[in-house]
């Protein structure tokens, strides 16, 4: 199940500033060899065991990633927290989606691809599966906040 | 507009950048060097020719007071999904004396045209502003 959030809380079980929340927590803990490939294929960059990272751009350290790898990173990483990911890219988004038991936020749909098989939870509430559930939802969402002057 | 283009050579890469509308928005996938470029013109902004360069991300002080003070200045905002909210918004769409060049996915509230959604593209190291599709 992947629950989205569509209302925006300050809450310390959630995180909205990526980049800050990586650089300062996820970027010290162990990276598996799945996290590792996530940033071999979201960011074409390389992690050697001592945290720097190459990329074409040149030679840094794992806080030079992309803000969405980063996104994905906390996501995967603290599953527990409701993570933002108005900053993802589509490519990243894509990757997001195939994922199971995930929180995240965003505020407006994404046209990125959803797996036909994927349970999706709105707000704790409405429960639907796939792309088509997933556009259903935001249609009916986009006529409340006409409704409401939103 | 303050800069039609820019253009600096950051080797390996050269970088063409041009903007054929006031507000411009940088999208596409992760990873294709927003941030990157937005380094690179914390150092082409010391330049006298690049000097109405000014730059906001997530580390930046009093966020919404600096950019309220800006005038005839090239803005870039990183992180701009985060940053933004209705009333810089508002400064952007009226405050016509400045250029915007912002990392931003949500154009909710912006008074932006066709020409204001670009992607970052990497062809043999020149790096320049292709529409979006």
């Amino acid at each position: 199940m992947i629950d989205i959030y569509t209302e925006k809380k300050d809450s310390r079980d959630w995180i909205l500033q990526n980049d800050l929340y990586f650089n300062l927590y996820t970027s010290n803990e162990e990276m598996s060899q799945n996290e590792i490939d996530l940033i071999k294929q979201v960011d074409e960059a390389r992690l050697t065991p001592d945290k720097h990272i190459e990329t074409k751009y040149g030679l840094g350290t794992i806080r030079n990633l992309s803000s969405g790898c980063k996104t994905l990173l906390n996501i995967v990483k603290h599953p527990d927290k409701v993570v933002c990911v108005e900053e993802c890219g589509p490519n990243v988004l894509k990757i997001i989606f195939t994922m199971d038991n995930i929180k995240i936020y965003m505020s407006r749909p994404t046209l990125t691809d959803i797996p036909d098989g994927a349970k999706i939870r709105f707000n704790d509430s409405d429960i639907v599966t796939g792309s088509k559930g997933y556009h259903t939802w935001w249609g009916k969402e986009y006529e409340r906040r006409e409704a409401d002057d939103l | 507009m303050i800069y039609e283009n820019i253009t600096f050579t950051a080797d390996p890469f050269s970088y063409d950048l041009v903007f054929d509308d006031r507000i411009t928005l940088v999208g596409g996938d992760s990873g294709t060097g927003k941030t990157v470029l937005y380094e690179m013109l914390e150092d082409l902004r010391l330049i006298d020719e690049y000097r109405s360069i000014r730059l906001f991300n997530y580390k930046s002080d009093n966020f919404l007071q600096s950019i309220k003070k800006c005038r005839d200045s090239f803005i870039v905002i990183d992180n701009a999904d985060i940053l933004i909210n209705e009333e810089v918004k508002r400064f952007i769409n009226f405050e016509f004396s400045n250029q915007y060049m912002l990392f931003l996915r949500n154009c909710d509230g912006l008074n932006v045209s066709d020409e204001s959604f670009k992607v970052l593209k990497s062809d043999n190291n020149r790096v320049t502003l292709e529409e979006e599709l």
